[in-house]
């Protein structure tokens, strides 16, 4: 495993060039809010101390709305138009660690019966540059989902802030070392000297609950009083959803374009939406917003862990910081009755 | 605190209210969230204070209606507003609902921050009676506060002084960036229809894409359903995760129904509703 040294203004100049050549370039927003589009070194937001951004970055492997393919009216055929080949190269700059870890996690309902070539190909144009982060607040909780402000998981590059403006650079996977490689203009190899431990000035997040604990008990809790009250005031938005670096829910539907076209879109989709298991026949199995948020704490803690033996969720903290009712997914999890 | 958590025991305890809706305090926090009190313990945990932000006239139209006994609430004069406003459009009845109203200083914006004239929730802002009428009972004491910058309405200025090419930009930017989330529908208290135009699909009037053209027929459509019915509580805004100034939009609509027909929604529960009623001195020169 190879270390280097880089800087802010180093940083800055590798965007200039990406942006020369042509990658996507996606950092964090000024505002905090979410991930988006830069051209300019002079927009890129890198900030270990900076709360996880409102909205996660997952759109740029899984995005909220992607066109499947199109269909045109010619004469009597219907003509089936392939969108265009994800291909660009993409690089994600700054993806904290809750953030990176999203990626393996969803490529395995991705790749499970289905292999989603959609989302395959966009992971595999993307470098990831993670980020130990330096930020904790009530809501954090990633030690309590086995991972800590300074996990690898899902990153290719991770940068470790150090004073003065400088990162200690580790190349995590070939695909990592491959991009520092191509641009070793920014990385200068690293000393033995320069690679001390980066001590964190905040504490990392407390440990809120223990997940084998809590998959045991949503295993034989299924009907229970808890749930009523759990999700009592939550109003059935699927903010909590859409911000989720690992919600990956989605709906197909048929759009036209014009008269004679339209195309076919995988959206985003959410099970806190009364409509998302309602039948035709107006019957529907999850009939109140308790028996939705059980089905949401579920996915996450048990269902998840049954099928892909992983946790979905990362303990960002997203859904609960950014909830207008305040229902804060760790506490419930935490106050689980067992 | 201690005389609302007394008038809330007592309503419970004659039955006259089946369960209250009130705020209760996030454990280690000074953050309060929206709480479902049904039993005496629960009415203990009951507060009200600057941190109280949430309007919680939403939860009328969506918790299930109590068989005995009427659904309580703690409501600021902004809340009664919204609570005005149902009973206006006949969602709920005067009888069906034991209003506890709360005199009110100003809540905050940030709830992790004091209150101050900086953080000053929006909607205070533009408060014109901190007292609540109309309730069942009243506590609390409303302390007078310090205005802050109305940012929105500087905002709106600037953004009136746009050519249409610009302001068009302007809102395009704003809702490329939402997500189709329906956290602005889902906070508001005057959403409240079973079906949603966005959830119908047959046809499907609004495209459930979050794509430029889908987000701003949902964006433009909810704005007019909200037009002269909007009473300005800033939930849709506060719940919106990619933060688009919703605001905007809401306020634009309310000057224009003050200014074109004198109308503000939820000011007394017998007016009839703007686009329920008929006025002869109306505006009628948009009729070709
Ligand atoms: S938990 Fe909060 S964010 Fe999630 S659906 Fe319920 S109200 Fe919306
Ligand atoms: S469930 Fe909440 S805390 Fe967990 S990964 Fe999703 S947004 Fe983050
Ligand atoms: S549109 Fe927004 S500001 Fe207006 S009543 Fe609804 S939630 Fe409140
Ligand atoms: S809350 Fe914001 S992001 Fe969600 S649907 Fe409304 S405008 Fe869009």
């Amino acid at each position: 495993m190879n270390y280097y040294i880089t800087t802010d203004e180093k940083l800055r100049e590798l965007v200039r060039t990406l942006a020369e050549q042509k990658w996507n370039i996606i950092s964090a927003d000024k505002q905090g809010t979410r991930f988006m589009y830069i051209n300019d070194g002079k927009d890129l937001t890198v900030d270990a101390k900076a709360r996880p951004t409102k909205v996660s970055a997952k759109q740029f492997v899984f995005p909220k709305s992607e066109p499947l393919f199109f269909f045109k009216k010619e004469h009597d055929d219907l003509k089936l138009i392939d969108p265009q080949a994800v291909q660009q190269k993409t690089v994600l700059f700054g993806a904290k660690p809750c953030d990176a870890a999203g990626l393996p996690i969803m490529e395995k309902l991705f790749n499970w019966d289905y292999k989603d070539e959609f989302f395959n190909k966009r992971v595999e144009n993307t470098v990831v540059i993670g980020m130990a982060c330096d930020y904790t607040d009530e809501y954090c909780f990633c030690t309590s989902v086995g991972l800590a402000p300074d996990s690898e998981k899902g990153s290719d590059v991770f940068l470790v802030p150090g004073a003065d403006n400088h990162y200690v650079v580790k190349e995590v996977t070939p695909k990592g070392a491959a991009f520092i490689a191509e641009f070793k203009a920014i990385f200068s190899e690293a000393a033995q000297g320069d690679i001390k431990a980066v001590s964190r000035t905040q504490p990392a997040p407390e440990k809120k609950f223990n997940v084998d604990e809590v998959k045991n008990w949503l295993d034989g809790h299924f009907e229970s009083e808890y749930w009523s009250k759990a999700g009592e005031t939550c109003l059935g938005c699927a903010q909590c959803a859409f911000v989720c670096p690992v919600c990956h829910c989605f709906d197909i539907v048929d759009e036209n374009c014009a008269a004679d076209c339209g195309r076919r879109v995988k959206n985003w989709d959410a099970c806190q939406f009364g409509l998302f298991t309602k039948h035709a026949s107006g019957h529907n199995p999850r009939e109140t917003q308790p028996d939705r948020y059980r089905q949401r704490v579920s996915h996450k803690f048990k269902y998840y862990q049954d099928k892909f033996g992983e946790t979905l969720c990362t303990g960002c903290g997203r859904c609960s910081r950014n909830c207008a009712v305040g229902i804060d997914i760790a506490e419930i999890v935490a106050n689980i009755p067992m | 605190m201690e005389a609302l958590q007394k008038i809330a025991k007592e309503a419970l305890a004659s039955k006259e209210a089946a369960f209250i809706i009130g705020y209760a305090r996030v454990p280690g926090s000074q953050k309060t969230r929206p709480f479902i009190a049904r039993d005496e313990a629960e009415a203990g945990q009951l507060v009200f204070d600057e941190y109280c932000q949430n309007n919680l006239a939403v939860y009328l139209t969506r918790i299930a209606r109590p068989k005995e006994g009427k659904m309580g609430i703690v409501a600021k004069s902004c809340d009664v507003r919204a609570i005005v406003a149902l009973l206006q459009e006949n969602q709920i009845k005067r009888n069906e609902v034991y209003i506890i109203g709360v005199n009110c200083s100003g809540v905050v914006e940030d709830p992790a921050q004091p209150l101050s004239k900086e953080n000053l929730a929006g909607k205070c802002n533009m408060c014109q009676a901190p007292q609540p009428a109309g309730t069942d009972t009243v506590v609390g004491e409303a302390k007078p506060y310090e205005r802050a910058d109305d940012k929105v309405g500087k905002l709106l200025a600037q953004l009136d002084s746009l050519s249409p090419q610009e302001r068009f930009a302007f809102w395009e930017a704003e809702f490329e960036k939402c997500v189709k989330c329906y956290a602005c529908r889902q906070a508001c208290p005057l959403c409240y229809c079973e079906q949603c135009i966005a959830d119908k699909s047959q046809p499907r009037w609004i495209e459930s894409s979050a794509s430029v053209r889908g987000n701003f027929a949902w964006n433009m459509i909810r704005a007019f359903h909200l037009a002269g019915r909007c009473i300005g509580c800033g939930e849709c805004s506060r719940a919106c995760p990619a933060d688009i100034p919703l605001m905007l939009l809401n306020r634009k609509m309310g000057m224009i129904a003050m200014k074109e027909f004198n109308y503000r929604h939820g000011s007394n529960m017998d007016d009839p509703t703007l686009v329920g009623s008929y006025n002869n001195s109306d505006r009628n020169d948009f009729i070709m």
